[in-house]
C-alpha cells in the first residue's frame, strides 16, 4: 500500500540505519553492542515501572511533537517549542501556586492558562512574521532564549520560594496537581494528551480550517486562489502549535516537578522536532515517535547501569534518526 | 517578397535543428548576418527566436546544423566559446548581482591584472576606458546596481558583453523593460555601436521597432523561418501577416447568439505591475452572457495583471470591475468566487492545485465547495465522496480513484481536474489563461471543447492566451492587448492582418 510505503517505511528505515550506526560507535567505544542494545530495551520495557516512566518521558515529547506536526504542516517553521513549554509551565506555576481555586476546576483552569500562555509566546513570533515578514525560524530561536532567561530570572527573583532557599518556585496547591498512578508515576497528562493527539489528527484531517493549513503549508499560491485566507491560517498555526507546546509545560509541573527551576526542560522542545519529523508530522505517527524517544530516555540510565555505556548514547541514535530521514526520502525516490 | 541581398556575412547558420521534449524548437534554420547591419528576427511567443539566439550565443548546443563566423566553421559550446568569437547577449533578464556595485559586477566580466588581488580602481578604469571607446556612459562605478534605473542596468549588461565580445551583440527583447525614453536613448546607442562596425541582432515582435532600427529583418513562426527581408521592402502589415502566419481565419467556432446581457463590465481598470509601473493601463472591456471573449498578445503585456485583478490577488490603483451590475468593492480572491467570478489560471502546478493532495482534496479547493461540503467547520465525509466521485467520473479525470496525488496524474488529467472544481463553483464568468500550455493535442482539444460546452450553457469565459490560433479558434470577440493596453473588439471573421498590426503596436488600425 502507498501509505504505507511513503509514510511508515522511511521512518522505520531511518531507526534501523540509526541502530546500526549507534552500535558502531558502541563498539568503537570498546563495550558489546548487543548487550547495550539488549539493556537499553530491557531499561525501557523489561517491567511495569519502567513502562511507567516511558510514559511520563513520551508525555512531553507528544504534546510538543504535536506542536511541530501542526505549525510544519502550515509551512510554519515553529523551532520555538521549548519557549513555547517554559511559558506554559511558567502559567501553570505560577496560577497553581497563587491561584487558590476550588478543586473541579482548578486543573482545567491551569492547564487553559498553560496553553494560553504557550500560544501568546508563539503569537509574537506570529506578529513578526505576519506584520514585519521576520523569519520565524529566527524569531521562535530568539524567543527560546528568552523564555528561558526570563525564567532564569523569575526563579531567582520574584517567584523565589517563600522560604528563599534555592532558586525555584513554591509548590503548586494540591488541587491543582495531576493525579499519578500510584506506586508509578505515570499520571493523568497521559491521557490529557492522547486527547489532544486525537484532537489534532480531528481538526488536520478532518476540519476545513486543517485542511487549509495544510493546503496553505504545501501551495500557499494555490491556497490563496481558492479564497483561502492564509494569512490567518498561518497565525492559527502558530498559536495551535504553542498552544500544544504550552500545555506540555503545564502538564509537567503539575505531573512530575510540581514547581518550576532553571534546568526544567531537558530540551524537549527541541527533540519535538525529531519527534515530529519520525512521525511524519502524522499526529499517529507523532504517538509512535514520542513513545520511541521516550523508551530511548528511559532506558538509557539502564543501559549506562547494566553495559557501562554513557546514556549519551541515546542522543547519538535520535540526531542518526534525522540524519536518516532526512536523506532517505531523496534516496528512495532516486530509486524509484 | 523579394530577397534583399546578401553582403559578406559575419556570423551564419546552417540547416540549424533543436528539439526540446517533443517539441521541434528550431526547424532547418539557414541564416546569414552580415558584418555591420541591425538585423532583428520578428516573431510570436514560441517562435524560436530566443533559441537560436541563444544557439548563437552558445548558451544551448544545436542537434544538428552548422555555424560559421567570418566564413569559418565554428564550435560554441559555451558562452565563453562565444565571446572568444566575439558574440555577446544580452539577456532579457539581467545577470547583474543587485547588491554589489558597479564597479563590483564588472570585475566579473572584466579580465583583470592580478588574479589573486581584486583592485576595483583599475575595474573601474579599465571599465570607463571601454565606454569611452564604445560611446557608452558609464555610471558610477560605486553605485549599488539595485539603486540603478532598468535603462542604466541594461547599459551595464551591454558593456559587460562588448568587453568581452566584440563583433557580434545580441539582444533579446532590450526594449521589454524599458520606458519610451529609456527606449530612444538605447537606440540611439545601438546606431552609434553599429556605426563602429558591430553587427547587431535583437528579438523583438514590435513592428515598430523593426522600421525604426533594423536594416533587415527575418520573420519566424513556429520553430521556421519564414524569410529575411530588408526592412524598407516590407510594410508593417506584410511583416504582421508573416509572423502571424493566418491568412484565412478559421470559422470552426459558429458565432453564437450574442444577444446575453452583460456579465462582467471593467471600466478604465489600471493595474500596476511588480516594479510598480502600471502594468494594465485604463483597459475597458465587457463580457456578455455566454461569450468567450479572446484576449490575444504576446506575454508580459498586461496579461498577469488583468488575471491577478479579475480574481482578486491584486487591487487596481484606478477603474472599476462590476459583475452582474454590482461594483467590486473589496478585492480578494475569496469575494471574487463569491460574486461567481472562476479561474483556471496560467500555471497549473504553483496556482492551480495542491500537487502533495489528493485528486479529492484538490476538488475541494474552491471557497464554494469548502461551505457548502462541511457543517460546524466539519466536513462531511460522505457529502464529500460523492461531490469527488460525481466530478471524476463526470469530467472524464483518468486516476486510480480520488485518493490518487495530484502529482501522479498526466498534465491533461490534472486540468480536467482544475476545470471541474471551478465549473462546479458554477461561476457566472470564468477567467481563463493559458490553458492550454503544456498539454498534448488530444488533451488540448478537450480543454476547448469543455470551454466551449461550458459557454454554451450560459458561462462568460475571458480566455487569455498567447497562442493566437486558440484565441481565434475559440473567440466569439478578440481583443489585444498591447502594453497595458486593450485595443477596440474585433468581431467574426476576424481580419488576421489586423490583428498582428495590433499585437506588435502598430499605431491606428488597418
Amino acid at each position: 500500500m502507498n501509505r504505507l510505503r511513503d509514510h511508515v517505511l522511511p521512518s522505520v528505515l531511518a531507526l534501523v540505519g540509526a541502530l546500526l550506526v549507534s552500535a558502531v560507535v558502541i563498539a568503537l567505544a570498546g563495550h558489546n553492542p548487543f548487550v547495550a542494545l539488549t539493556a537499553l530495551a530491557e531499561g525501557a520495557f523489561g517491567s511495569l515501572d519502567s513502562l511507567s516512566e516511558v510514559a511520563v518521558k513520551a508525555c512531553p515529547l507528544l504534546l510538543t511533537g504535536l506542536a511541530v506536526a501542526v505549525a510544519f504542516q502550515a509551512g510554519v517553521w515553529n523551532i520555538g517549542a521549548e519557549g513555547q513549554l517554559l511559558a506554559g509551565a511558567l502559567a501553570m506555576s505560577v496560577v497553581g501556586s497563587k491561584l487558590s481555586l476550588p478543586a473541579a476546576i482548578a486543573l482545567p483552569i491551569g492547564l487553559l492558562a498553560s496553553a494560553t500562555a504557550g500560544a501568546s509566546w508563539a503569537a509574537l513570533a506570529a506578529q513578526l512574521k505576519l506584520r514585519r515578514d521576520v523569519s520565524e525560524v529566527i524569531s521562535t530561536i530568539m524567543l527560546n532564549f528568552v523564555a528561558l532567561f526570563a525564567l532564569s530570572y523569575l526563579v531567582q527573583g520574584p517567584l523565589k520560594e517563600a522560604g528563599g532557599r534555592y532558586p525555584q518556585t513554591d509548590s503548586l496547591l494540591p488541587q491543582y496537581l495531576l493525579p499519578r498512578l500510584a506506586p508509578y508515576r505515570i499520571h493523568l497528562g497521559l491521557v490529557v494528551a492522547l486527547i489532544g493527539t486525537v484532537a489534532t489528527h480531528i481538526f488536520l484531517y478532518r476540519s476545513v480550517a486543517g485542511y487549509e493549513i495544510r493546503a496553505t503549508g504545501l501551495n500557499q499560491e494555490a491556497a490563496k486562489l481558492a479564497g483561502i485566507n492564509v494569512r490567518r491560517r498561518l497565525l492559527l498555526a502558530f498559536l495551535i502549535s504553542g498552544a500544544l507546546a504550552g500545555l506540555a509545560g503545564g502538564i509537567e509541573v503539575s505531573a512530575i516537578t510540581r514547581k518550576l527551576y532553571e534546568r526544567f526542560s531537558p530540551g524537549w522542545g527541541f527533540t519535538a522536532i525529531a519527534v515530529g519529523l519520525l512521525g511524519r508530522l502524522n499526529p499517529i505517527g507523532v504517538v509512535a515517535s514520542a513513545i520511541l524517544f521516550g523508551a530511548l530516555d528511559a532506558g538509557s540510565n539502564a543501559m549506562q547501569r547494566a553495559a557501562g555505556v554513557s546514556a549519551v548514547i541515546v542522543s547519538i541514535i535520535q540526531a542518526t534518526v534525522i540524519l536518516f530521514l532526512v536523506a532517505l526520502p531523496r534516496v528512495l525516490r532516486s530509486r524509484s | 517578397m523579394e530577397r534583399a541581398a546578401e553582403p559578406a556575412a559575419a556570423l551564419a547558420v546552417h540547416g540549424l535543428h533543436k528539439h526540446f521534449g517533443a517539441v521541434h524548437a528550431l526547424d532547418d534554420i539557414s541564416l546569414r548576418f552580415a558584418k555591420g547591419e541591425v538585423h532583428a528576427i520578428l516573431g510570436e511567443n514560441g517562435a524560436g527566436k530566443s533559441t537560436l539566439m541563444q544557439i548563437l550565443a552558445g548558451v544551448y548546443a544545436a542537434d544538428a546544423g552548422s555555424i560559421e563566423v567570418d566564413g569559418r566553421p565554428v564550435t560554441l559550446g559555451s558562452p565563453r566559446d562565444a565571446a572568444a568569437h566575439g558574440i555577446g547577449m544580452v539577456h532579457q533578464h539581467f545577470t547583474l548581482v543587485e547588491a554589489l556595485t558597479v564597479a563590483e559586477n564588472l570585475a566579473l566580466s572584466l579580465s583583470h591584472p592580478g588574479a589573486w588581488r581584486l583592485d576595483l580602481g583599475a575595474v573601474a578604469q579599465k571599465a570607463r576606458a571601454l565606454a569611452t571607446e564604445i560611446g557608452l556612459d558609464l555610471p558610477d562605478p560605486d553605485l549599488f546596481v539595485r539603486d540603478l534605473p532598468v535603462g542604466t542596468r541594461q547599459r551595464l549588461e551591454i558593456l559587460k558583453a562588448l568587453a568581452r565580445a566584440d563583433r557580434v551583440l545580441i539582444l533579446d527583447e532590450p526594449t521589454a523593460v524599458l520606458t519610451p525614453h529609456e527606449v530612444a536613448g538605447l537606440f540611439e546607442m545601438l546606431r552609434r555601436l553599429q556605426a563602429r562596425g558591430l553587427t547587431i541582432l535583437f528579438i523583438t515582435h514590435k513592428l515598430r521597432e523593426v522600421r525604426e532600427l533594423a536594416d533587415r529583418v527575418s520573420i519566424m513562426r513556429r520553430g521556421a523561418l519564414v524569410g529575411t527581408y530588408a526592412v524598407g521592402a516590407l510594410s508593417e502589415a506584410e511583416m504582421a501577416e508573416h509572423m502571424v502566419g493566418h491568412m484565412d481565419a478559421p470559422v470552426s467556432r459558429p458565432s453564437a447568439v450574442k444577444t446575453g446581457s452583460v456579465v462582467l463590465e471593467i471600466d478604465r481598470l489600471s493595474v500596476a505591475d511588480e516594479g510598480g509601473q502600471v502594468g494594465l493601463s485604463e483597459a475597458s472591456l465587457v463580457v456578455h452572457r455566454g461569450e468567450i471573449l479572446g484576449i490575444a498578445g504576446v506575454d508580459g503585456n498586461g496579461q498577469r495583471e488583468l488575471f491577478e485583478a479579475l480574481v482578486g490577488l491584486q487591487r487596481p490603483v484606478a477603474g472599476r470591475v462590476v459583475v452582474n451590475g454590482i461594483e467590486r468593492q473589496t478585492y480578494s480572491p475569496d469575494a471574487a468566487l463569491e460574486e461567481g467570478i472562476g479561474h483556471i489560471p496560467p500555471d497549473r502546478h504553483r496556482q492551480g492545485l495542491v500537487l502533495a493532495m489528493s485528486v479529492r482534496e484538490n476538488l475541494l479547493l474552491h471557497r464554494r465547495h469548502l461551505n457548502r461540503l462541511s457543517r460546524y467547520g466539519l466536513f462531511q465525509p460522505a457529502a464529500v465522496e460523492a461531490f469527488a466521485n460525481d466530478l471524476i467520473a463526470r469530467y472524464a479525470i483518468h486516476c486510480s480513484g480520488p485518493s490518487a496525488l495530484a502529482s501522479e496524474l498526466s498534465g491533461g488529467n490534472q486540468q480536467r481536474v482544475v476545470i471541474a472544481r471551478e465549473l462546479a463553483g458554477e461561476p457566472s464568468v470564468l477567467v481563463v489563461v493559458n490553458p492550454t500550455r503544456g498539454l498534448d493535442l488530444a488533451a488540448s482539444r478537450a480543454v476547448l471543447e469543455a470551454l466551449r460546452d461550458i459557454a454554451a450553457r450560459g458561462c462568460a469565459i475571458v480566455l487569455v492566451s498567447t497562442d493566437l490560433d486558440e484565441v481565434l479558434d475559440s473567440s466569439d470577440r478578440v481583443v489585444v492587448l498591447y502594453r497595458g493596453r486593450v485595443s477596440e473588439a474585433l468581431a467574426r471573421p476576424f481580419d488576421v492582418q489586423q490583428l498582428g498590426l495590433l499585437m506588435g503596436g502598430a499605431e491606428g488600425h488597418a
